[in-house]
């Protein structure tokens, strides 16, 4: 490959990278908007014209504080957790077609790259957990891990569904089976494998009802309580992240990607389209944030394999069975 | 899933109700009439009875008194008068008992200093505090002072 | 080869944000298991019931304010209402209506401070600051009536200190079916989400033997079934001349104690409309109280009902201005009692469900 397509490459990367963590400080800044909408009040509103430098504010915060290593922890392992559950997050992106054009790198396996890295963030969490040499970081390490393992699985196989409807896990070519109006979108035939997605995707990031792993009136914290300053942002930074790859995979698998919801309003940019769905799944998972309680970590784990892992088989059989009956 | 969808109608209304947010220090937050704020001292209505320093539940009040300059009249005046507002709770028993209302309560709330030591306010801060006087005040007010426009 | 495990032991601090106030538990963990909980309390500890000795009755009722913060108009009433047994003094009607409405205000107030806080706990965001939204218009209410947003200081022996302005009666009257509304709206965001219920259904269960027995009062023993409630059962000011019911639970789990307290605010609300329907015209406020309350020597005992449970007031009075001894039984206090009992054998996540359920509030337990 030339240099020039190198320099390209390396430009590129960056440019998203940019991209992303804009998304992330304004995606902090709206939740706490949307979530103050909601809860009867305005967010922050003081901190720059309509408060728009709040995030800005706080991620300054975060840089300028000390950074306190524990005397006791595992040196390497404790600042390599961090960049181990960021990468994969942003490494994901890679695969992900945010319009006809505007793709990163077109791989045939691009879902299972996708399932793959993202298994691997739960790593960069045990590892915090254990590197923190605390006793209760390493509980909700590993309950916060037991999480994320567990609910991998309804995960992967609600996607398995789409897969076989589209015979391919080119996420490319799952969209472009999308096109036309808007109940071709995977959403309708594939109801059931969206409602296990949504339930587990949330689950995967950490999201209430599923934020066992941070939740501030629980007793044993979580496995970033040693972290401060830049490497606890570097872990919201990696949640973040991840709410932006599992939005863009929704936007990408269920719902159409960047076709219109009808044809004759093609016409308006993919992208456009991309974005609208992209942001009505943030908004999805800020609206539930605002509106469930915790569910209890018992309860968590019987969810994932007595509920979630059944429906998702019957899912692939049912989805297999019809696409027998309509060849 | 019922109630979670209706839990979700609930949140969802809310993003179109109206906010309660109060935009405090830029618009000023109204305390109706009746609100007991930081007191007003008025030095020349004052008698020097102690009736406000022998009724505070928490004794924050102290106050001197200095003989009269004028030799007909029989009543002290006041020479220093302090609250300490470290200690006080505000219950206005103080301008209860007061017989001469030489003693109001505002409704100003802003107390807020830099440093501990200026929270005891004396006769002087006191005085100057004179804006949101609250209407009714003592509930002991001497027939003199009750004719007298101590109002 | 077995498995060597060791107790963990864990202190829910001090400082914690679900303890409501500052509340110790020292934990003995197994794995996650509870084996054994004992409270530590005295951190908000001010020594009211000593200070009394020094103050004069009207000194006092100030003080009552701050014991249960969250339900002050109970506390004032408590204190007022023994020292006029005492006295044999009585209270005219105006008075007692207003007293009535303000108490059952209070009990709405509270139960809202309980409930938002009790979702947060439980992790629901919202519910608070809708409860809060509501809890203000109350505490504006108040605000108009007797100067003061928490610490009313409203009451008197003998009788109230402020007459309601004008207008304010009106305010109550509105605020009686906006209320109502607000409790539906409250059932269909919480009451009916199943991760809500999965959570607190079959929590913290206790039976009414268990519950008398130690002594349990207000929403913590109408959960078992037991129908005792203070406003019924030994009627105090004008409570015998209105028509309410008292909710009673079934199973004495955290569920039924978030009903009944969800239904305790819809009978105060009957109750406020009955009281502004039969409201009296102009008249006093204040009884025939001495100047300097003296009560004869002697002792009493008396209690009312608060949110919280049953709150009362014991005196011994040498017949001086100024009481011999003056001791507060604290409804928070007494129910915290069941907690060591309850936890054995829960999870670290039910504790914060179960204490939450059992609505305390610390400085009416260290007094």
């Amino acid at each position: 490959m030339g240099v020039s397509a190198t320099i390209t490459m390396i430009f590129a990367a960056v440019l998203m990278l940019l991209i992303v963590l804009g998304f992330v400080t304004y995606a902090i800044y709206f939740e706490r908007k949307v979530l103050g909408w909601m809860q009867l009040r305005i967010g922050p509103n003081r901190t720059g014209p309509f408060g728009l430098l709040q995030s800005v504010a706080d991620v300054f915060k975060l840089l300028i504080k000390e950074d306190t290593i524990p005397s006791k922890a595992d040196r390497a392992l404790f600042i390599l957790a961090p960049a181990i559950a960021f990468v994969p997050s942003f490494a994901v992106i890679a695969t992900l077609p945010f319009g006809e054009n505007l793709y990163f790198a077109d791989l045939n396996v691009g879902l299972l790259y996708y399932g793959a890295l993202s298994s691997i963030s739960t790593m960069g969490i045990i590892l915090g957990g254990w590197a923190s040499n605390n006793k209760y970081s390493l509980l909700g390490g590993m309950r916060s891990a037991a999480q994320m393992i567990s609910y991998e699985v309804p995960l992967i196989l609600s996607m398995v569904g789409v897969i076989l409807m589209s015979g391919s896990l080119n996420l490319r070519v799952i969209v472009e089976g999308q096109e036309g109006w808007f109940w071709q979108w995977n959403l309708f035939p594939q109801i059931i494998a969206f409602g296990v997605f949504i339930i587990a995707a949330i689950s995967e990031l950490n999201r209430t009802p599923f934020d066992l792993p941070e939740a501030e009136s629980e007793l044993v914290a979580g496995y970033h309580v040693e972290y401060s300053g830049f490497r606890f942002a570097f872990f919201m930074l990696a949640e973040y992240t991840y709410m932006f790859a599992v939005s863009a995979l929704t936007t990408v698998l269920f719902l159409g990607g960047w076709h219109a919801p009808a044809p004759f309003l093609e016409f308006i940019p993919g992208f456009i389209w991309f974005v609208l769905k992209f942001a009505g799944c943030v908004f999805f998972l800020f609206w539930i944030r605002a509106s469930m309680p915790r569910i209890r970590v018992d309860q968590l784990m019987g969810l994932a394999w007595k509920v979630l892992l059944p429906i998702a088989l019957v899912n692939i059989f049912l989805t297999a069975f019809v696409k027998m009956l309509l060849q | 899933m019922k109630g979670i969808a209706k839990g979700l109608g609930v949140t969802l209304r809310g993003l179109t109700t109206k906010k309660v947010t109060h935009n405090y220090p830029d618009e000023p937050l109204n305390m109706p009439d009746r609100f007991r704020g930081v007191q007003h001292f008025i030095p020349e209505l004052c008698i020097v009875c102690n009736q406000c320093a022998r009724i505070c539940p928490t004794e924050c009040i102290t106050l001197t008194g200095k003989p009269n300059p004028d030799p007909e009249k029989r009543v002290k005046l006041i020479d220093t008068f302090d609250i300490n507002f470290e200690i006080c709770i505000l219950c206005d028993l103080c301008t209860e008992v007061c017989p001469t209302e030489a003693i109001v309560m505002t409704n100003n709330f802003e107390l807020a200093t830099y440093s501990r030591d200026d929270l005891m306010k004396d006769k002087d801060w006191l005085s100057d505090n004179n804006t949101n006087i609250r209407s009714e005040n003592s509930r002991n007010l001497s027939p003199a002072a009750a004719k007298g426009g101590a109002k | 080869m077995a498995l060597r495990t060791e107790e963990l032991l864990l202190n829910v601090g001090p400082q914690h944000p679900s303890t409501h106030g500052v509340f110790r538990i020292v934990v003995k963990l197994d794995g996650e298991v509870i084996r054994e909980a004992t409270p530590v309390m005295g951190y908000l500890h001010r020594g009211t019931e000593k200070l009394a000795e020094d103050l004069n009755y009207t000194q006092i009722i100030p003080y009552t304010d701050r014991m249960d913060y969250v339900s002050a108009m109970t506390n004032n009433y408590v204190l007022c209402h023994t020292v006029e047994k005492m006295m044999e003094l009585e209270v005219p009607e105006r008075a007692e209506y207003l007293r009535l409405i303000v108490m059952e205000l209070q009990r709405i107030a509270s139960h809202l401070v309980w409930w938002g806080t009790y979702l947060l706990d439980i992790g629901a965001m919202s519910p608070f600051l809708y409860a809060f939204r509501d809890r203000e218009k109350i505490i504006e209410l108040f605000n108009e009536l007797c100067g003061a947003r928490l610490t009313y200081f409203y009451m008197r022996v003998g009788g109230v200190k402020w007459d309601a302005p004008e207008g304010w009666l009106q305010k109550v009257k509105e605020f009686v079916p906006y209320m109502r509304s607000k409790l539906k709206e409250y059932d269909s965001l919480m009451s009916g989400n199943e991760i809500f219920l999965s959570r607190i259904k079959g929590v913290g269960a206790y039976d009414a033997e268990t519950a008398i027995a130690y002594g349990l009062s207000g929403a913590n023993l109408r959960c078992t079934g037991v129908k005792w409630d203070l406003r019924k059962d030994r009627p105090y000011g004008i409570y015998n001349k209105f028509d309410f019911d008292v909710p009673v639970g079934k199973n004495g789990d955290c569920y039924d104690r978030y009903l009944v307290r969800l239904a305790e605010i819809e009978q105060s609300l009957r109750i406020i409309e009955q009281a502004l329907d039969d409201f009296p015209g102009n008249g006093p406020i204040m009884g025939k109280a001495p100047r300097v309350i003296r009560p004869p020597e002697g002792e009493t005992y008396t209690a009312i009902e608060s949110p919280r449970g049953e709150i009362g007031c014991y005196i011994v009075s040498r017949g001086k201005d100024k009481p011999f001894r003056l001791k507060f039984r604290r409804p928070s206090f007494v129910n915290l009692q069941i907690l060591p009992k309850l936890l054995v054998g829960e999870t670290m996540t039910n504790l914060i469900t179960i204490l939450g359920a059992i609505d305390i509030v610390v400085g009416e337990v260290d007094g």
